[in-house]
């Protein structure tokens, strides 16, 4: 029962979705502040390739390499957020652009590869990488053994994150002021509460997840690097979060849905069932999926009432003197 | 009343932005327990000063003292924490939150420090206060939910729960009714019986006279004069603010001349934003040389049918018609064509193109006509911005300027400008004269009952009583989404009677 | 002391020149700090940059090649940010356009030179092509309020998948069956001769050869240039740009807009895709590492954002980028390692984007106790001083 595709495909989907899912808790942080981060892929991108060069370089203990791996992409992504930050937050520039530009710079035939080909990443598979913790008598169990015990600590890792986050914005006091932040800056501004530093904080934060997701990549679900590596996830962590409503508990379902799409090919692949005409099918999956989606999401009804928030995108500028 | 001692208090206060003195040396003082009103025309000075007692803005010169300790003030959220609060005219509420959760927001003490919310206490306190002070409000209830009266009851509300010890409220009556508007007064005397202070901001006589314990006169960024209300007259007052004597400047002119109706609106229906109804069936006539004013306050659905009228937004139902012809709904060409003119309420937002220039503002309705083509005759075009900056008296750096670099008096000279340019038979004019200086309300009035003279059939929509009064040959009020005739237009009492919903005027 | 930052009344011509060009000059010192902090020497990094570009035997040519997909896909960026439409689909949009401008060679084409009715048919194939990829983001915008920037992106990597199948996994009309090579490296089927497009050669500098999708790039931003600052369909486009309330009231069809400058813009990459096959590749190009591996799409956007999307300045910067990207690929290894051409071109739009404050508005720095005055309230609530 265990290797049926279903569920092969949910523990899959699980494995391949906790990039998405980390690249959209971050970006959910910064929208929620009103800054709109089109980077996200750019960011995933260095956060990838830092994150495996720490484990190529670093002599020591698989956890430490490890652990280490992942704070030096976070590091990495949130430097990459900083750019960004500057010129939207300071600079009032054009979050789409700034962002475009990002992805630009950092992106497949930017930074990251730049990186990776002068450190000589690629091709090598990585001296250490996430496994599953939990025993293999536990990761037989029937349906839950693969999907809930078979994955590595990142995916358990970003249960906790969807927790906090989740807390963090409804119950929590910073949480009521990033949402006011978001919503109505200038109300937000009148009750003392400091616009910027909390778009800058949240900005930098969800580059630090993007970095954690690209890490999570090339440590955890192919351990290796490749120029370009992610392929687009950084994308559809953003669209992620439109269609989670900007909220946590439903970027994690979204995050899933779409893991178990990119995990389709390879399943199938896997099981010798033919692919034929469908290889272009089951590629084309995850990104159509998307559009489909966005679209019935984006429609008058759902957008009245669930919508962005309300100064997303629009640089805050306090009327003084 | 028992005056204390004087609680805020500014001395020499001197603010400039380019190209205006806004405050020049001013002196004010209010004391423990009044309602002081600060009165003006638009553009006296007033809320610049009062963004400075609330902390927004800060003073190029002088000093503002609090209790007597002299004090400086570096944001908002300075002046809340001395017990000075702002009450805006534009609320500065979030519009997704309770209104528990925006009292949290801007809480710096007790339970809104701490780092886990409890919305319970807040609920509570919110009750409490709503009875003491007769502002009830469900603190559980988002504040998009609530009407703009409501709204402004959680903003005074936010206030006494930061335990504001003087209050500043900017032309709160604005958007009220006449009843609610008595109820405020009430609240406010409440308030000030327990020793705090209230600074009331208006540029109404009536208000200033009915709530007020003292009055200071703003003009032209000076302080002419603090008096006890009640030893003022109304007369004594409206010459201190407009320094001249004043004449109730009734622009009624010769009714003889009456043309045929040239707008007839019958059985309308139009869809608001949030999907709500907001114009009910409603029929009107404006006849050529008439002019027909709306009354109310404003979300009524005045916005709504303004649009509707002009063909900015479709309707459900119902018919319009300009000089006879049937318009097609959601149209704005075809109405423009018909000889309709539409000054918008919001005239940043939809008035003009804030970022293009002038010469393609002023084609904003004309440019299709005179085309070579597909293509603009754009010389045309320049020099017919041109004509209209000097017969208009734009102030304008030129042509090209963008149109958000004017100011807000200029800017609806350009689109008078605009809209009476061609072959007018109906002009919508919708709050025309909001936010502007004395003089850009002369002018503005002037056109509208120039363009009466001429045979227009000119439908004003307006918040203003005062200006409806002054204009206005036939008065409607609109109230959720319906139109009542007024019987008798010196009639106060009727017209405050239906602007709150009243079936019959009469009993 | 206070940085006070103002609205300037008015826009000086040389600010809009002044900025993208310094920009250029920043972003080229920043990377050379990012060379060197890896181990390179900006100096002479930069002089093989541009003597690769411009300067050596056979440099002008290659540039042109690198240019002209660029000067399609910024006009192509230009045409839609201009009215605030993010088109991100440049890239897909480019391979559709090859695609049916291919088929339109292969099937219209014969023996013989270059023929201009062919030639013609592809075109307008490759801008159908184009356009109608475009079009799908187009209508969920118009339609549904869909966020455009989204969907054209994701529908490039669809597009890719497509482009990629048609030549490699599947037995297509495009691809090439014939032939010793044909099972073992799947490829194009080679254009007839007919459907080549020519090169105009310049006797100079030993013989420049300017494609003929150079020109069209040229006569495409002559057009667009005119289309909207000439026409009333350019008239509303730059209202709806600025002001969508202004556009309401003005009667300007909105989701008539929106296609249509939709379409417009993809069938300007469209047009770009099609001059790959009929000015450079001779076929379609379906391997993943080729023409997919360019990012002329992406490129685009820097170009028409560094460009103000202006058309001419655009073509202009084209030009520029195509050098650089040149030069990047002509010395491609251990002095030049890829993604050198995207960081930089990462920074220009950086300094690009950081400078355009400085176009809209003052920066000053102002001490404290003087009277001079200070930022204007916003206009939006009209606040009466």
């Amino acid at each position: 029962m265990n290797n049926s595709l279903v569920v092969a495909l949910i523990a899959s989907g699980v494995a391949y979705g906790t990039p998405l899912l980390f690249g959209a808790l971050g970006e959910l942080l910064a929208e929620r502040s009103g800054v709109l981060n089109l980077g996200v892929e750019g960011m995933m991108l260095v956060g990838a390739v830092m994150g495996f060069w720490t484990v190529q370089r670093v002599h020591g203990g698989s956890a430490l390499a490890l652990v280490l791996a992942i704070v030096v992409a976070a590091v990495a992504g949130t430097a990459m957020a900083a750019i960004h930050a500057f010129l939207v937050i300071t600079l009032r520039a054009s979050q789409i652009v700034s962002g475009l530009a990002l992805t630009i710079f950092a992106g497949a035939a930017g930074l990251s590869s730049y990186l990776g080909n002068d450190l000589n990443l690629s091709g090598l598979p990585a001296s250490h990488a996430f496994h599953p913790v939990f025993p293999n008598s536990m990761q037989s169990w029937p349906i839950v053994g693969p999907i809930v015990f078979g994955q590595n600590p990142l995916v358990y890792a970003s249960w906790v994150c969807v927790i906090a986050v989740a807390f963090y914005l409804a119950r929590t006091r910073p949480g009521l002021n990033l949402r006011a932040v978001g919503e109505a800056p200038g109300a937000a501004d009148a009750m003392g509460i400091d616009v910027v530093k909390y778009r800058y904080a949240h900005t930098l934060a969800g580059g630090a997840f993007a970095g954690i997701a690209g890490a999570t990549v090339t440590l955890a679900i192919t351990p290796q690097w490749v120029s370009g590596i992610t392929g687009g996830a950084g994308w559809i962590a953003i669209a992620l979060v439109i269609f989670a409503f900007w909220r946590p508990e439903l970027c994690l379902v979204g995050a899933y849905f779409f893991g178990a799409m990119q995990a389709l090919a390879p399943e199938l692949q896997a099981r010798n069932i033919s692919l034929g005409p469908t290889e272009l099918w089951t590629n084309s999956l995850p990104y159509a999926a998307t559009v489909i989606v966005l679209v019935v999401v984006s429609s008058r009804g759902a957008r009245r009432r669930l919508g962005a928030p309300a100064a997303l995108g629009v640089p805050y500028v306090r009327e003084e003197a | 009343m028992t005056a204390d001692g004087v609680a805020v208090e500014a001395r020499a206060i001197t603010k400039r932005f380019p190209g205006v003195l806004a405050n020049d040396a001013v002196d004010f003082e209010a004391r423990r327990g009044e309602v002081h009103a600060l009165l003006g025309e638009n553009g006296a000075g007033k809320s610049t000063l009062s963004h400075i007692l609330s902390g927004l803005y800060r003073p190029d010169d002088g000093e503002i003292r609090l209790h007597g300790q002299p004090i400086s003030f570096h944001s908002p959220r300075d002046a809340i924490d001395a017990g000075v609060c702002m009450v805006h005219q534009h609320f500065r509420l979030v519009e997704r939150f309770t209104v528990a959760e925006n009292l949290i927001l801007g809480d710096r003490r007790g339970a809104g420090r701490r780092f886990r919310i409890d919305p319970t206490a807040v609920e509570a306190q919110v009750r409490k206060l709503g009875e003491r002070y007769r502002l009830p409000v469900n603190p559980r209830a988002r504040i998009w939910q609530l009407s703009v009266g409501e709204r402004q009851r959680v903003e005074i509300l936010n206030a006494l729960y930061q335990e504001a010890r003087v209050l500043i409220l900017d032309e709160p009556t604005a958007v009220l009714t006449p009843d609610e508007a008595d109820t405020l007064f009430e609240t406010l005397r409440e308030i000030v019986a327990e020793g705090r202070t209230v600074i009331f901001i208006s540029h109404k006589l009536n208000e200033v006279k009915a709530v007020s314990d003292r009055v200071t006169v703003l003009r032209a960024g000076r302080a002419v004069a603090t008096v006890v209300t009640a030893d003022a007259s109304p007369q004594s007052l409206a010459s201190l603010m407009i320094g001249r004597t004043f004449e109730l400047a009734t622009r009624r002119r010769d009714t003889a001349t009456r043309g045929d109706a040239v707008l007839d609106v019958r059985d309308l229906w139009v869809e608001g934003d949030r999907g709500s109804t907001a114009v009910k069936g409603v029929e009107l006539t404006v006849g050529g040389g008439e002019i027909v004013a709306i009354a109310g306050v404003a979300g009524n659905g005045q916005r709504e049918l303004a649009e509707a009228i002009a063909g900015v937004r479709p309707r459900t139902r119902g018919t319009v018609r300009v000089a006879g012809r049937a318009l097609r709904s959601g149209d704005p060409r075809a109405a423009h064509r018909a000889g309709l003119g539409f000054v918008p309420e919001d005239r940043l937002g939809m008035g003009v193109a804030p970022n293009l220039p002038l010469t393609m503002n002023v084609e904003l309705k004309s440019y299709r006509h005179g085309t070579l083509g597909p293509f603009l005759r754009l010389r045309r075009m320049r020099e017919r911005a041109l004509a209209a900056i000097r017969a208009y008296e734009i102030k304008a750096p030129g042509p090209d300027a963008e149109a958000d670099t004017l100011s807000g008096g200029n800017i609806q000279k350009l689109v008078l400008a605009r809209e009476f340019a061609g072959e007018l038979r109906v002009l919508i004019a919708a709050s025309p004269t909001r936010g502007l200086d004395v003089g850009a309300v002369d002018t503005v009035h002037g056109h509208l009952c120039d363009a009466a003279e001429r045979g227009v059939g000119v439908l004003l929509i307006s918040e203003d009583l005062d200006e409806i009064l002054a204009l206005a040959d036939r008065i409607l009020v609109m109230y959720e989404g319906r139109l009542s005739q007024v019987e008798r237009r010196d009639d106060m009492d009727e017209i405050a009677a239906l602007m709150a919903g009243a079936e019959n005027a009469r009993p | 002391m206070r940085v006070t930052v103002e609205r300037r009344l008015r826009q000086p011509r040389w600010l809009a020149v002044a900025v993208p060009a310094g920009s250029l000059v920043f972003a080229f010192g920043v990377a050379a700090i990012v060379l060197v902090a890896t181990g390179h020497d900006p100096v002479s990094s930069y002089r093989q940059l541009f003597d690769a570009a411009f300067v050596s035997t056979g440099s002008l040519d290659q540039t042109l090649i690198a240019a002209t997909p660029l000067a399609f896909t910024g006009l192509a960026a230009a045409a839609a940010f201009r009215m605030r439409i993010f088109n991100i689909g440049a890239e897909g949009q480019l391979y559709m356009g090859a695609i049916t401008g291919a088929a339109a060679g292969l099937y219209l084409g014969g023996r013989g030179g270059p023929s201009a009715f062919v030639i013609a048919a592809m075109v307008v194939a490759g801008c159908a092509g184009g356009a109608a990829w475009a079009s799908i983001s187009g209508v969920f915008r118009a339609f549904f309020g869909t966020s455009e920037i989204l969907t054209s992106l994701m529908l490039n990597y669809v597009a890719g998948y497509v482009l990629t199948y048609l030549i490699f996994q599947s037995e297509s009309y495009w691809r090439q069956t014939k032939g010793f090579n044909a099972t073992v490296f799947p490829t194009g089927k080679p254009l007839p001769s007919s459907a080549v497009w020519p090169g105009l050669t310049v006797h100079a500098q030993g013989g420049i050869v300017l494609p003929l999708g150079a020109g069209l790039a040229v006569l495409a931003a002559v057009v667009l240039w005119a289309l909207y600052r000439r026409t009333r369909f350019g008239f509303e486009v730059q209202v709806l740009g600025d002001s969508a309330g202004a556009a309401r009231y003005a009667g300007v069809r909105t989701r008539r807009k929106i296609l249509a400058v939709m379409a417009i813009s993809g069938a300007i990459a469209g047009l770009g895709g099609v001059s790959q096959d009929g000015d450079f590749r001779h076929a379609l190009d379906g391997d993943p590492n080729g023409l997919q591996k360019q990012a002329y799409g992406y490129s685009g956007i820097v170009v028409a954002a560094l460009g103000r999307y202006n058309p001419f300045a655009v073509v202009l910067i084209a030009f520029l980028i195509g050098g650089l990207d040149n030069a990047g690929n002509t010395l491609q290894g251990a002095d030049f390692p890829s993604g050198l051409v995207g960081v930089i071109q990462g920074i220009i739009l950086f300094s690009a984007l950081g400078g355009e404050l400085l176009v809209r508005h003052r920066v000053r720095v102002v001490r404290r106790a003087s009277a001079v005055a200070a930022a204007p309230p916003a206009a939006a609530p009209e606040a009466s001083p």
